[in-house]
């Protein structure tokens, strides 16, 4: 019986070591470093490497060499038209439009009459290289350095997740483990005191070791170490749930939804920089800062297909868009049956708490990043801040009122002053007639 | 003994640390977590966002009935269709409504920050945050490029910027969905600036 005091120390040792381990693990994977590389790019040399710089400065706007943008994908187009008529074409297409030529009106009607910009300054040797070009094409894929980037930030981020779960699953595993060993190496005791006994004569020889389970379970109740340590076992477990309990409660910090397209925020608003009110714009202007439509996503993903990452097919998450939209990215027409994407709303604030974005964006001046965190850092958004009024009240009682050509202070200063006077104030003064001060 | 105690304490004290960390560290954050009088978050009244089984689409937000016009929405665009020569017209007719004081130039420049930079570059150079990245096509210089449509950038008229950022052009989609008339006059005020740009 001496020996589960041994045993509790032998357990309390192990179970020091492995959360010190544990723990150490947690802080160097907290530091698990995500870089990316970015493959080298090269092009072809001669009169095509000319070209391709031309080509990119004055024709990407219109022409890809493999896919329609505005104008025609322009792969093969040496052997479509003569050089001549080309030539022609690129100084100048209006004028061959008029003109009467039928290459040039086949042309012109077939794209809805969308007018190519003239390039009168282009050389006959500048146009020629840029053809060069378009015959040899894209020697070499330029790699996304962002994409990369972004990649392995993600991996990173899931390999995290991973370690954390088996992490959680050993520590549990050691809980069962040393219950189990309690409970062998009692039986094992038990065991040796009887043939301890056995071999002084005080038991008779014939006792065998049948006991049913409920004497088994008397026994050990009866055993204050066994019963001091489940008593233990359940003032954590109760405890530290009705501790997380009592403070979680309606409280979703965390909160990371799997949303049905995986739009990342650490590629849009981080690597690319595109300004949160882009997307998010009424953020400055209305109580809500609205998930954006498909039509702002359509602005960039028009052209935007990410084909060099998925080997020259559109990327699965932006064909979403489009299957959403009901768009053809091969026509580029919309269909008559779109369905709305179903986003998972990621801060949910109590309907009793009212709360306005562009008080807090416009008025304010509050950076996004302040209550939403990181956001240009994380690949999936999740919730920063607690939103508890603890929280609101908190920031309400230290910041700064910035009252400076505000009309709205100029206003209360004035009918303050008007109350000092004894002059009659009322509320329509102080914008009471307002349809949002009841409407809302 | 008294060694053998504090062993003890100090192993209990971990094991129940230890077990308190563990299931505290339980949890999804896949799901909100514990709420308490749900019917308290949720509004009496539909959001724009939320589902709503009084339409036949399932949403609260639906298409306006045609005709319908927003506040702060001008008709006059009606008048400037999307074509060649809506634009021409836009040009000829269309002047700035704004009055250009620092005010709303500064505003204008915000906007423009907001949602222009990112493709047109802070200076209206045509080398945005995207473009740099090589993710996008570049559009052309305000100051030194030519407009697709004709003439050189610089000399964009009022009715032109405005036509434009309205409808889009080629590449650039339309943000009228996204800028309210105001504002888009305000940022046509802040272009005319990067015009002249050198």
């Amino acid at each position: 019986m001496r020996s589960i005091s041994l045993v509790f120390r032998r357990i309390a040792q192990s179970l020091l070591l492995v959360s010190t381990l544990s723990f150490g693990f947690q802080q160097a994977n907290a530091q698990a470093p995500a870089g990316g590389a970015a493959p080298a790019a090269s092009s072809g040399g001669g009169d095509a490497a000319a070209g391709a710089a031309l080509f990119k400065q004055k024709c990407t706007s219109c022409h890809a060499l493999d896919r329609q943008v505005v104008g025609p994908a322009l792969k093969g187009i040496n052997g479509k038209h003569s050089k001549e008529w080309l030539h022609k074409w690129i100084k100048n297409s209006q004028a061959l439009v008029a003109s009467g030529d039928a290459e040039a009106v086949k042309v012109f009607n077939e794209y809805n009459k969308t007018v190519m910009t003239p390039f009168p300054e282009l050389s006959d040797a500048d146009v020629d290289n840029i053809l060069a070009y378009v015959e040899v094409g894209e020697t070499a894929k330029p790699g996304g350095e962002a994409g990369a980037a972004a990649g392995t930030g993600a991996e990173g981020e899931a390999k995290k997740e991973g370690i954390s779960n088996l992490m959680l699953g050993g520590l549990i595993l050691i809980v069962v483990v040393a219950l189990l060993v309690i409970v062998v190496l009692n039986r094992v005791i038990k065991t040796l005191d009887r043939i301890i006994l056995q071999k002084q004569g005080v038991l008779p020889e014939g006792e065998v070791l049948e006991e049913s389970t409920a004497v088994r379970f008397r026994r050990l109740a009866k055993n204050k170490k066994f019963v001091f340590f489940v008593i233990i076992l359940l003032v954590a477990l109760f405890g530290s749930l009705g501790w997380k309990a009592m403070w979680n409660t309606g409280v979703h910090t965390g909160y990371q939804p799997t949303q049905p397209i995986k739009y990342s925020h650490q590629l849009h608003a981080g690597t690319l920089k595109i300004d949160c009110q882009y997307c998010h714009f009424s953020a400055y202007k209305s109580k809500n800062a609205a998930i954006p439509s498909l039509n702002v996503c359509m602005n960039c993903h028009n052209y935007v297909t990410a084909s060099d990452k998925y080997n020259g097919e559109i990327s699965p998450e932006i064909s979403k868009i489009y299957k959403a939209l009901d768009y053809d990215p091969q026509t580029k027409k919309y269909g008559n049956n779109p369905k709305p994407i179903q986003w998972i709303r990621v801060h949910n604030l109590p309907d009793f708490a009212y709360f306005n974005h562009s008080q807090h964006v416009t008025v304010a001046g509050v950076r996004c990043q302040e209550c939403h965190g990181p956001i240009q850092t994380m690949p999936e958004v999740y919730q920063y801040s607690p939103l508890t009024m603890k929280w609101c009240i908190n920031c309400h009682r230290t910041r700064e009122v910035n009252s400076k050509g505000n009309a709205y202070y100029d206003k209360v200063l004035k009918v303050h002053d008007q109350l000092k006077k004894g002059e009659k104030v009322t509320p329509a003064v102080l914008g009471g007639l307002e349809c949002g001060k009841c409407h809302y | 003994m008294l060694v053998m105690n504090k062993l003890r304490i100090l192993g209990i004290t971990f094991f129940t640390a230890a077990v308190a960390s563990v299931i505290s560290s339980c949890g999804d954050n896949k799901e909100p977590g514990l709420e308490f009088a749900r019917n308290m978050y949720d509004p009496i009244a539909y959001n724009y966002d939320s589902p709503n089984k009084n339409f036949a689409n399932g949403q609260t937000a639906q298409i306006p009935p045609a005709g319908t016009a927003p506040v702060g929405y001008d008709k006059v665009m009606d008048d400037y269709p999307n074509t060649i020569e809506g634009y021409l017209a836009a040009s000829a007719n269309l002047r700035n409504p704004v009055a250009r004081t620092t005010e709303t130039l500064e505003q204008g420049k915000t906007l423009y920050l907001h949602m222009c930079s990112h493709c047109h570059g802070k200076t209206g150079q045509g080398d945005g945050s995207i473009i740099k990245l090589e993710k996008f096509p570049p559009p052309p210089s305000y100051s030194t490029g030519n407009s697709s449509r004709g003439g050189a950038m610089k000399d964009l008229t009022d009715g032109k910027i405005f036509h434009t950022i309205t409808y889009g052009l080629n590449l650039m989609g339309p943000h009228r969905t996204q800028l309210s008339p105001t504002e888009r006059w305000k940022i046509v005020m802040y272009v005319h600036e990067l015009q002249k740009v050198q």
